[in-house]
Order: C-alpha cells, then structure tokens, then sequence
C-alpha cells in the first residue's frame, strides 16, 4: 500500500537517523522509499524545510507544495490552511499545522484507526516520506527503536483531503527521491 | 542468479540513474544566483541514455511495472526536451525551465520507484 509517513524525533540528528534507516530498509528491499524530507519546527513555531537550498544561516521556509503536504497529513481543515498559507505557511501558519490537527481530531473521530494526525511540536524534528509497505510493523518498529514516532495517512486519502489539483499543488516535488543529506547534518548530529 | 534477481537488479541500476539525473539537476537549479547553461547542457544527454536504458527494460517487467515504467519514459523524455529548451533561454525564462525539468526528472524518479516496488511485491507473493 501506498502511504505518507510524517516520523517525529526530539532532535534533528536522529531525524537524520531515522532518514537514514528508511532508505536502508529501501535498500534491503523490506519498503519502497519514493520521496523524503526533513522538516523542523523552531522554538518559536516556525516549521522549515531542509532542501539544497537552505542556507545553514537561513532556513528555508516550508513552500506551497510542502504547506499542502503538511496540511493534508493533518486532514481535511489542515488542508486548507496549507492551502491558504502557501509560501508563507512556515512563517505565518505553520505553526497551526499542529493547532489544526486538534480541531481535525475533534471534528474527525470518524476516520479510519490506522490513520494518525502528523503533529509537530516546537522544537521538534520529522521525516516526511512517501512510501510503498506491504507491512507497516516494518517502519513502526525500526522508527520506535530510534525514539519516533510515526503517523501514517494513506496516499489515496491524502489526496482525497487535499481536494486541489495536484498540478497547482505538487507537494512531492519537495521530496527527494533519494537519500539527501544537507553536509551540516552529517557532523555533529549524523553519527 | 535467478530471472526475478536479474529484473531487480536491472530496475535498480535504472533507478539508481534516474535518481543521478534527479540529482544533477537539482545540484544546478540550487545554486546560489541560479543554474548555468553549463550544468544543464549534458542534461538532453543523460535523460536519453537513461530512458533509452529503461525502453530496453520493459519487455521483462509485469504489467504494474511496464505501466510505470512506460511513464516513466514520457517524464524522461519530456526532462531531456525541457532541458534541450532551457539552453536556448535565458534570465528567468531559463530558471523557470530548469524548475520544469527538475520537476519531470522528479516525476520520472518516482515511477520507476512505483515499478521497483511493484516488482517486490509481485516476488514477495511467489
């Protein structure tokens, strides 16, 4: 099954980790990785994006595509804040990313158990990856070893959610199809 | 080595291609002030050889696969013609055709990742 994997770590290093290890398990041929990502939120609840972009000294702010991504891995009203926020989203609502996620929770009980709301928390880190996995237990438990934890939301459903042409929203465009690690990660956090 | 290793293992090297293509274009579209012509210029190339690399590949995939694959041979062909484009601009006109090419690499990236793990689940199930 195809599926949308938001990994949540306390820090930045095993973030980096846990990238790591789902391109390994790619690699040993246990899941198929299409895209990942690593998003951060700061202290003061700004979520950016690490991409070759960014500028040690600047962080990248989250983009339209990835504020959709965001948003539809909190659900149909994330969504639209994703939406709505567009290039602003990491300076102006990404910070409602998680907000939004309770009201979703609130007013959603309804949807499916094995789908969980992404939420991130200030200062907190997450891999963000597009996946195929014909066992979940696969990821929960090499993600658990290293202290995430993972939220999980059907592709079909994501789409479902976002409800915007995808062509106006290619959130995917965000997601490396391999494993990128920007240089600074790899010494003091990265082993 | 067994049929099935063999179409893994040729999938792969596919992957692992259009994976560097992915990469060489995003190399060039992140520098700081802009892609030059220079990094792009080998791009029509390389797009070529990998999607003339995946034609070749087709004939021994399952059908989940070959649709990916066969995809993934527009989005190749359509990255080459971008970046074959993109040259005969310039100033912005020139970025925002990288950006499209990038996106085709992108979009070609993943379909043939959607056919690897087509082909794992088709072995996993034997």
């Amino acid at each position: 099954m195809k599926n949308y994997v938001a990994v949540v770590f306390d820090d930045t290093g095993k973030a980096y980790q846990g990238l790591h290890t789902l391109w390994e398990l790619d690699g040993d041929g246990a899941i198929t990785v299409h895209g990942t990502a690593v998003i951060h939120r700061d202290n003061w609840g700004q979520v950016s994006v690490d991409t070759k972009e960014t500028h040690p000294a600047l962080a990248t702010a989250v983009g339209v595509g990835m504020g959709a991504l965001l948003g539809a891995l909190a659900g149909p009203a994330g969504a639209a804040v994703g939406a709505a926020g567009g290039a602003a989203i990491g300076a102006a609502t990404g910070g409602a990313v998680g907000l939004t996620t309770d009201l979703v929770r609130a007013d959603h009980r309804d949807q499916a158990a094995d789908e969980t709301r992404f939420v991130l928390g200030n200062g907190q880190s997450a891999v963000i990856a597009d996946v195929s996995e014909d066992d979940v237990s696969v990821i929960d438990s090499r993600m658990g070893e290293l202290g995430g934890i993972v939220y999980r939301r059907a592709k079909s459903a994501v789409e479902d959610d976002a409800w915007l042409n995808d062509d106006y929203y290619p959130y995917d465009d965000y997601l490396y199809p391999y494993e990128y690690i920007p240089s600074r990660y790899y010494y003091p956090y990265y082993w | 080595m067994d049929k099935q290793s063999d179409i893994s293992t040729a999938l792969n090297h596919v992957r692992a291609a259009t994976q560097e293509l992915h990469g060489a274009i995003s190399d060039a579209a992140s520098k700081r002030g802009g892609a030059v012509k220079a990094d792009i210029e080998i791009i029509p190339m390389k797009a070529k050889a990998v999607a003339d690399s995946l034609k070749g590949s087709l004939g021994t995939q399952n059908q989940a696969a070959k649709k990916s694959l066969t995809e993934a041979v527009t989005y190749l062909e359509a990255t080459g013609k971008q970046a074959a484009a993109s040259v005969k601009t310039s100033g912005q006109a020139f970025q925002t055709s990288v950006r499209q090419a990038l996106a085709d690499a992108r979009a070609a990236a993943q379909k043939v990742s959607e056919a690897v793990a087509a082909t794992r689940s088709n072995g996993s199930k034997k």
